[in-house]
């Protein structure tokens, strides 16, 4: 009872701030939209410049594709010997692709010239996925012309892209953006809404009053969780209807995840809101933290790189409640599964969630008995 | 003169006796590094794969070692039977993100010199790497071709990946990284230490001292723009020092665009405080308005070329973007200035413009107390 | 019984001690003036005896119960008024009124009934506005009435008069003084020394050290002061 008096003063001084409101409901939405635009692994429209000194029937071929495909965008196309580093270095492609003729007159009957690609590697992942392309597209080519001379190639790759098959970034990273940007936002929340009452002094009063610790906490964490929700519904319908992703799964079953994921981070962000003096710290430990969370995660690289890199490291991904989150979150929205197949994560997330919210509990007894 | 330095006194001493902001500020960025050094990269490493072999035969076998052999691949046995339907499963419960179908007849189509259709069933669901490994799988497919061809010599396609030979992703991201702290010191504490002050309404001091609104601002932010470019520093340093990130080009160069970008930011912080009526919303706008656009739309992480058009003049508009072609430029590949005379120009007239309004904004609220 | 009886009581951070075995007590229905200059502890040993901070040695006992064992029964007789008034600044007087009655434990009669009498006595408009809309002396007013609201036999004010005009902070005196009638126990601590002579007794603090106490008038004659000021600059010896 003395609970629901908590709950209602916190709500009413977050209505009465509309800028928060704003910043609670409004903003994100925008971001999420702005992010699904701009967030994709795919890869487009990469600079290359070609640099031919064959001219023969292959590297026109190959030049041709080139500028007719959407992943390239080929600034320049020269017949003269040119530096190729000196062009990365200027910055004005990503790559530059040199034929040369053949250095000598092999067994075979095809007339295929030398190929080297030269790639700024400052970008790792872009020359990287580059270099895939266009070996892809070379290859292709060079295919055609062992063909050609009667002879085939042994090998053909028949794939079938299972779950996603247009291989649509926006599928998976949509609700992969709406878990993050719940992070970010109800961990600010909490964390702010702590350092404030602690700084406005008015933490004296509550505690002095009949409310208990947990009650407390709770009054404070309730609002976050409802504020998290509600983002989190709003969210995936913006990215459901805006963008059209499929959900192949029952939507449903994310609710338990979802709460249990945010019981979790706001539970490190109390912790966190405890442990720091002012909102400045507060910010800048929580955006860190949220940074950390979303790289060892799954969500922009591979997991398995991880452990075959840094094994040691991995521990810190089997902490991370939002490595669980992202997983479930792929499951349900790509492959339709249930609980039934995500359990497991279920389960890590609720040992995670159990283990924060006691440690944050405890913590704050402490901290209010000092 | 001496008013500006008791300005700059106080605002240091501030900064220097909170240790705990000190070492947040320095602690993080270290830490972050580290993560992105040792664990994330974007190569494909142990990607866990099965494989269904209707063949079994010799050439089917030597498939096989070709891709379990590769670093790139774990392939690992399925469960039960080994059937389509086992594999199936092991896609959908992840625990493979890919299955190789090798056809009855694949050694009497190789042995009569025909095309043999290799089946590649993909999770798509994990985007992030799922395009990436199709691409090898072909790739694999395409060099063990060649082989049994024998024509390895006539179809090679030499590499040559410059200024980062071993693609690590740690010279992507340190460059980013130092942006993004520079940004996030200049632009978000400015903008918090000022709101801050308007709260508590300490800022009224100031408004009615002798200093001109000029000083005020100098005296203000030059601490925390000294302490931002320290920090970058600090974290040039300690990735060369630690992971072999090099630093080639002309520093001194460096720093005076650093010095353009820093201004720039502080600028940004300025005017978000003079709109913002509480710290909390200063901080939470810095983070939104600057931080996350020069995240995502300055080719920090994803590539600027991949962007839409609409989205890449809006990256235009970001000091982010451009400071980034300049220190990715300088640092790894060891640029001149003449390779960024767009570059600079661009923030050379953001860092105006945006000081400019900044300095407006900021006796226009003066003016408007008295 | 003693409303208060504080023993030997220590705070000591790190090296620094902020309160030195200090020593006194309160009659019930007495109002005491805490004074001091800043820093000598007051707001430190008001915390400790309020149960807010964790005292490095003595004994509190509260209208005959241990401070620290018994904590969930004091708190249930203590009203608390800190210095910065402490009401939610977003929230109107009568918000404030309900939340913090709520969270007392009163049931929903007894708030509407509070609540009706806040109205009576600010007024209907000004009970209605955001806190943070009023002047300061309102807000007192308010916040005084809102540390009233379970009814406690024990009301503690952390300089509840600062900022205050004087004619305001006469009316605030008066309101303390219906309090004592109503057999209350109020202890105040404040900056204003001519405010001293309003209480029943004094107590000084210095330096975490009890200087004075008395009952001010008495204090005068024995020492021969005209003032509470001249007897408090003597009391701590000419320093500020």
């Amino acid at each position: 009872m003395r609970l629901f008096y908590l709950v209602k003063k916190e709500t009413l001084e977050v209505v009465r701030q509309r800028e928060l409101l704003a910043l609670m409901f409004i903003a994100p939405l925008i971001q999420i939209i702005i992010l699904g635009y701009v967030i994709t692994t795919d890869v487009r429209n990469i600079p290359v410049a070609v640099v031919d000194l064959e001219q023969g029937r292959v590297s026109r071929a190959v030049t041709e594709r080139l500028v007719r495909s959407p992943l390239f965008r080929v600034r320049r196309v020269s017949y003269r010997d040119e530096d190729a580093e000196e062009m990365l270095r200027r910055g004005e492609v990503s790559a530059v692709i040199v034929f040369r003729d053949p250095d000598a007159p092999g067994r075979f009957a095809w007339k295929l010239p030398q190929v080297r690609v030269h790639l700024d590697g400052v970008d790792a992942n872009s020359s990287q996925i580059a270099a895939g392309y266009f070996n892809g597209l070379i290859r292709d080519v060079l295919a055609r012309e062992v063909k050609r001379a009667g002879a085939e190639m042994p090998l053909e790759a028949r794939p079938l892209v299972r779950y996603n098959p247009r291989l649509r970034s926006i599928n998976f990273m949509g609700p992969g953006i709406v878990a993050l940007l719940l992070t970010v936002l109800s961990m600010f929340i909490t964390s702010f809404s702590f350092v404030r009452e602690r700084e406005q002094q008015t933490m004296d009063t509550l505690l002095l009053s009949r409310l208990r610790p947990l009650e407390i906490y709770a009054g404070k964490a309730l609002p976050a969780v409802v504020v998290g929700l509600v983002d989190m519904v709003l969210g995936i319908a913006v990215v459901i209807f805006w963008f059209g992703i499929p959900v192949r799964g029952n939507l449903l079953h994310l609710f338990p995840a979802a709460l249990l994921y945010l019981a979790a981070i706001l539970s490190y962000a109390l912790i966190i809101s405890t442990v720091v003096s002012n909102q400045m710290q507060a910010l800048f430990f929580t955006w860190f933290s949220f940074i950390l969370f979303m790289l060892l995660s799954g969500f922009f690289t591979p997991l398995e790189s991880i452990r075959a890199r840094a094994p040691a490291l991995m521990i810190l991904t089997d902490i991370n409640p939002l490595r669980y989150l992202i997983k479930i979150i792929r499951e349900i929205f790509l492959k339709g599964n249930g609980p039934a197949f995500f359990w497991r994560d279920l389960a890590a997330l609720a040992g995670i969630a159990l283990a924060l919210t006691s440690l944050s509990l405890l913590n704050f007894k402490r901290f209010i008995s000092r | 003169m001496r008013r500006l330095r008791a300005v700059m006194a106080k605002e240091f001493f501030h900064l220097l006796r909170d240790p705990r902001s000190l070492a947040i500020v320095f602690a993080m960025p270290l830490v972050q590094i580290f993560i992105f050094g040792y664990a994330i990269s974007f190569d494909l490493e142990e990607i866990p794969m099965a494989a269904v072999d209707f063949s079994r035969s010799e050439p089917s076998a030597a498939l096989l070692r070709v891709f379990a052999r590769s670093g790139e691949f774990d392939l690992k046995p399925l469960e039960g039977e080994g059937g389509l339907d086992d594999a199936e499963r092991a896609l959908l419960s992840g625990a493979v993100k890919q299955v190789v179908v090798i056809p009855a007849d694949y050694a009497e189509r190789i042995r009569e010199g025909r095309t043999a259709e290799v089946g590649l069933l993909i999770d798509g669901s994990d985007s992030n790497i799922a395009a990436r490994v199709f691409q090898h799988s072909e790739i694999l497919l395409q060099r063990h071709g060649t082989r049994i061809l024998g024509a390895e010599e006539v179809l090679r396609i030499g590499t040559r990946v410059y200024f980062n030979p071993e693609s690590q992703s740690v010279f992507f991201f340190v460059p980013g990284l130092v942006a993004v702290i520079l940004l996030m010191i200049s632009a978000l504490i400015t903008s918090s230490s000022i709101a801050r002050e308007r709260e508590l309404g300490s800022v009224e001091l100031l408004f009615i001292s002798p200093l001109r609104s000029a000083e005020i601002i100098v005296g203000k932010t030059l601490p925390y723009v000294l302490v931002a470019l320290a920090v970058g520093g600090f974290i040039l340093l300690f990735s060369h020092f630690w992971f072999g990130v090099p630093v080639r080009g002309n520093l001194l160069l460096l720093l005076l665009f650093a010095l353009l970008y820093v201004l720039a930011g502080v600028s940004f912080g300025i005017l978000v405080s003079t709109v913002a009526p509480t710290q909390r919303t200063a901080m939470l706008g810095s983070l939104l308005a600057t931080l996350l656009p020069s995240i995502l739309l300055s080719g920090f992480i994803f590539p600027l070329d991949s962007l839409s058009p609409v989205l890449r003049s809006l990256s235009l508009a970001i000091p982010a973007t451009h400071f980034l072609r300049i220190i990715r430029g300088v640092v790894v590949k060891g640029a001149e200035l003449r390779h960024f005379m767009t570059e600079g120009l661009f923030l050379a007239g953001l860092c105006v413009l945006l000081l400019a309004l900044a300095a407006a904004k900021f006796t226009g609220l003066r003016r408007r107390r008295r | 019984m003693t409303a208060v009886e504080v023993r030997n009581l220590t705070k000591r951070f790190g090296r620094f001690t902020a309160v030195d075995r200090i020593s006194f007590s309160v009659g019930q229905g007495e109002i005491l003036g805490f004074l001091g200059p800043n820093g000598a502890g007051k707001t430190t040993t008001i915390k400790m005896i309020l149960g807010l901070l964790e005292p490095s040695g003595g004994r509190i006992t509260i209208l005959g119960r241990d401070a620290r064992r018994d904590r969930n029964e004091v708190k249930r007789a203590i009203g608390y008024m800190s210095q910065q008034f402490s009401l939610y600044p977003l929230l109107t007087v009568s918000e404030n009124v309900e939340f913090f009655s709520g969270i007392s434990g009163l049931k929903r009669p007894e708030i509407r009934a509070r609540r009706a009498e806040l109205e009576a006595e600010l007024g209907n408009g000004l009970s209605r506005l955001q806190v943070r809309a009023l002047p300061p002396g309102i807000r007192q007013k308010a916040a005084l009435f809102v540390s009233l609201v379970a009814d406690p036999e024990l009301v503690f004010l952390d300089e509840p008069t600062s900022g205050v005009d004087p004619l305001a902070r006469r009316a605030f005196w008066h309101a303390i003084y219906g309090l004592r009638e109503k057999g209350k126990t109020i202890l105040v601590t404040t900056h204003n020394l001519d405010e001293a002579e309003y209480a029943d007794r004094i107590l000084v603090l210095h330096r975490g050290a009890v200087v004075l106490d008395g009952r001010p008038r008495a204090l005068l004659e024995e020492r021969g002061a005209e003032s509470v000021e001249q007897l408090f600059r003597e009391a701590i010896g000419g320093e500020t």
